[in-house]
């Protein structure tokens, strides 16, 4: 075969690093031209929340036709649970899913997080990256619980600012 | 005592003695239909923008009516709302004022023409509606799985108690118009089946709740209507027996069962036995979905209701239907996909003409050009929509006769041969192969129904003998041949051949062709790189697969199947998957050796791909006597694959343009 692999897979890994380093480029962009808009008399953490939940929304939708019922509430959960996951996975985080001890609780655990390094090239503050994620995936919930009629609700339990050590987020279905 | 608008005797038709049951009358509410054919309601978008009937509208539903034989034959489903949240197809026919009563009653006049009973049907689209407009409406704002629909808006009661008195003033209008048959629309997503489901009513009020709390919209709709129209009109309903919306918590069969029983007691006439909703993540109108598959649903129906039950869904022949209506599980054959192929189907039927019978092949192209605002067309139907145009229906006479060579005897070259001798030509069709069908022989013998396609031949076979085409098989046509003959006029419709890999090791012996494949001629590895992405390669993919092979799908396409039309290509892309099949698009071959191939993508990167066999599936036309026919003079056409590859559609449509401009 006159492939060269080593080349080839190197071309591929830079052109991955790039697409992922894109999304969070856009997202960051996007708030720095909402602040711009917005004005002085604007907090940017409003401006940068609102933006998640913009984002959130989105993917919201863009996850309604994978959601299934076929395989009972855990199963449910854990499929909601792993596509969450994933959308880290995708932006270069290493995230796993574990089962909580209530049939309708998932933990999402995220090892190595990319967005704090993202941040910090555009200054900004490292607090507002957790609360950032934490209302991008509530957004992304919104339209998932209406839509499989579940009261779904997520919350930051753990975060360490600079991506490093581990965040941990609890998927659990609200009485 | 019963009324009987219009009366018909079978009782001399050869069709009625083979099918005794499907031509014997049956009583629906106060109203005697002749026999147990309807033609169901079906959008076609052949109506204006403003909801006005148009006459490319009233032609291709004046057709369908000549078909049913006395039968039932309904107009498409009327939207009744002035803000248009309840249109779901560009083209829909209206009914919110009476300014459209005239057009309405032309559709119910060319029904009568042919002596056959006139349904209307009312149908807000309810979820999949607003095609038009920012929002739609429903019981409750679920928000919709396909982005390709509009953003919901829950109705509050009043608006609710706005849409029933809509319901029955449209009904109205259907009255005045001259129908005899009045339909409510209940099935795939539409207004009426977002109340009836779980899934899209979460309503807590009295339209909401349990089944029959979620049945009171419907309900005030049935009862409203009757109010309005007359004894001896009855009144039926479409509603679901399954939603198929387990995933997201629709209704339980049970609970559809209520909804029918529910129905009757508001006082319907018969119901129309339906399943799926357009986001439903199983298939069952397509191809790969077995004829009858569906229709023990109807059975269950029956069990549930008193009234008479009609069903459609893949059954497209008329044995079924006559058996399970004998058997009393079964009480009226619908259908829409079968009559959109051929108008004629159950007329056909009826006089004992089955063979010439167009079938339909359940492609779903007319589906999917529907939900992309298109007017109405059929894969296999050349006519279909340009009934209005006698030159396209019912092509004239030839004003000079000619002497006609056709090459190639494909469903290209067999379609142009037929229509061109029955306007007069004398047609003689020349092919190589002892057999007519050219690469259709091989195609389908593709996985997941797509034998079906060859009814498609066996109809052009039929035609051509009654139109008196001349046979000339196995015989090849060449540069000789054509000076002997000397004909008036040449057909190319000798297909396509296998595009030649221009690359290092592109004569190498691995490679082999898709028909020789497909055909169990060439022998194939346990590895395989099918070349060519678009359907004929994903076939014969989905058919090495099914042997166990590794099969890998390689093209030049940006995706696969980019031929395919969308209402049928996502069950290729699953059946891929479910197959182990990975494919490689938008991409070339830069090599082959011992291991196998190199393909390289549009963006650079280079992929080594092991197999032992290559299959080449990709195409260019063969023009192989088109310079010896221009050096004649003769005047040439070229149809089919000859001209670009394409698929069956495209060969049979080029066909009978052709055949019916020479």
């Amino acid at each position: 075969m006159p492939v060269d692999a080593e080349k080839e897979i190197t071309r591929l890994w830079k052109a991955l690093h790039s697409a992922q380093d894109e999304i969070g480029k856009t997202y960051y962009r996007w708030r720095q031209v909402a602040l711009e808009f917005a004005g002085d008399d604007v907090k940017s953490l409003d401006v940068a929340l609102r933006a998640a939940e913009v984002f959130g929304k989105d993917i919201g939708k863009s996850i309604l036709p994978r959601m299934n019922w076929l395989k009972g509430e855990e199963g449910f959960m854990m499929i909601l649970g792993k596509t969450l996951a994933g959308l880290w996975i995708t932006d270069g985080g290493l995230a796993t899913v574990e089962k909580g001890e209530d049939p309708g609780e998932i933990f999402i655990k995220c090892t190595r997080d990319p967005w704090p390094t993202w941040a910090k090239e555009f200054g900004v503050p490292m607090e507002e990256v957790a609360i950032c994620r934490e209302r991008m995936y509530q957004s992304i919930l919104e339209d998932v619980s209406v839509f499989m009629n579940i009261p779904l609700k997520i919350e930051l339990q753990k975060a360490i600012p600079r991506g490093h050590g581990e965040t941990v987020m609890r998927l659990y279905k609200a009485e | 005592m019963a009324k009987t608008i219009f009366k018909w005797d079978y009782s001399d038709y050869p069709g009625a003695k083979i099918y005794p049951h499907l031509f014997k009358p049956i009583q629906i509410g106060n109203l005697i239909i002749p026999n147990r054919i309807k033609y169901t309601a079906t959008e076609e978008n052949l109506n204006g923008l403003d909801g006005f009937v148009t006459d490319q509208g009233a032609a291709y539903l004046g057709e369908r009516a000549k078909g049913v034989v006395g039968g039932l034959c309904f107009m498409q489903g009327v939207y009744m709302d002035e803000a248009r949240m309840g249109q779901g197809y560009v083209g829909q026919a209206a009914a919110w004022d009476d300014k459209f009563i005239p057009g309405l009653k032309r559709l119910a006049d060319a029904i009568h023409d042919a002596r056959a009973v006139a349904g209307i049907q009312l149908m807000d689209c309810g979820r999949v509606g607003a095609v038009d407009v920012e929002y739609g409406h429903g019981p409750s704002a679920v928000p919709q799985r396909l982005r390709i629909f509009r953003p919901m808006k829950e109705m509050s009661k009043d608006e609710i108690k706005e849409m029933i008195q809509q319901h029955i003033d449209a009904a109205k209008r259907g009255v005045e118009a001259g129908f005899d048959v009045m339909e409510i629309s209940g099935i795939v997503g539409y207004l009426v089946s977002n109340f009836v489901s779980g899934y899209t009513n979460r309503r807590t009020d009295e339209y909401g709740g349990d089944i029959r709390g979620r049945m009171q919209a419907v309900v005030e709709i049935i009862q409203g209507v009757k109010t309005v129209i007359p004894e001896d009109m009855p009144l039926g309903i479409r509603l679901c027996s399954e939603e198929l919306l387990d995933d997201v918590r629709g209704n339980t069969p049970e609970e559809s069962m209520e909804s029918y029983k529910i129905a009757e007691e508001a006082g319907v006439d018969y119901i129309s036995c339906t399943l799926g909703w357009q986001e439903s993540i199983y298939p069952v109108i397509s191809r790969d979905i077995p004829m009858g598959n569906w229709i023990h649903l109807a059975k269950r129906a029956k069990e549930h209701v008193s009234v008479p039950v009609s069903m459609a869904y893949r059954l497209f022949k008329p044995g079924l239907p006559n058996e399970k209506i004998g058997a009393g599980e079964l009480d009226i054959w619908e259908m829409c996909r079968p009559m959109i192929a051929d108008p004629l189907m159950p007329k056909k039927v009826l006089e004992g003409k089955e063979e010439e019978i167009r079938h339909c092949v359940a492609c779903n192209l007319c589906l999917a050009r529907l939900f992309r605002d298109a007017p109405m067309t059929c894969y296999i139907n050349p006519i279909c929509a340009h009934e209005a145009n006698p030159e396209f229906a019912a092509p004239p006479p030839a004003e000079e006769e000619k002497e006609i060579m056709i090459v190639g005897a494909g469903p290209a070259g067999l379609e142009c041969a037929y229509v061109a001798a029955q306007r007069g030509h004398e047609v003689h069709i020349y092919d190589k192969r002892d057999e007519i069908g050219g690469t259709l022989n091989e195609a389908r013998h593709a996985p997941y129904g797509d034998d079906e396609l060859w009814t498609c031949v066996e109809y052009q076979k039929v035609m051509c003998e009654k139109a008196g085409v001349n046979f000339h098989l196995g015989t090849e046509v060449t540069e000789e041949v054509i000076e002997d003959e000397m004909p008036d006029s040449v057909v190319l419709a000798t297909g396509s051949v296998y595009s030649k890999l221009e690359v290092p090791g592109g004569d190498s012996d691995k490679i082999v062709y898709l028909a020789d494949v497909m055909s169990g001629k060439a022998e194939v590895g346990e590895k395989v790189v099918v070349w060519g992405n678009r359907k004929p390669g994903i076939g014969c993919a989905l058919h090495l697969a099914k042997q166990g092979k590794k099969v890998t799908l390689a093209g030049k396409d940006k995706t696969a199947g980019f031929d395919v039309n969308p209402s049928f290509k996502w069950r290729y892309m699953i059946y891929m998957r479910q197959n182990g099949i990975v494919a490689y698009n938008d991409c070339e071959i830069v090599e082959i050796d011992d291991a196998g191939i190199v393909v390289k993508t549009y963006d650079g990167y280079q992929w080594p791909i092991k197999c032992d066999t290559i299959v080449l599936a990709d195409r260019e036309p063969n023009e192989s006597l088109k310079k010896a026919v221009q050096s004649e003079g003769i005047e040439l056409f070229v149809v089919g694959d000859a001209l670009i590859p394409r698929n069956l559609s495209s060969a049979v449509h080029d066909g009978y343009r052709i055949g019916m401009r020479i």
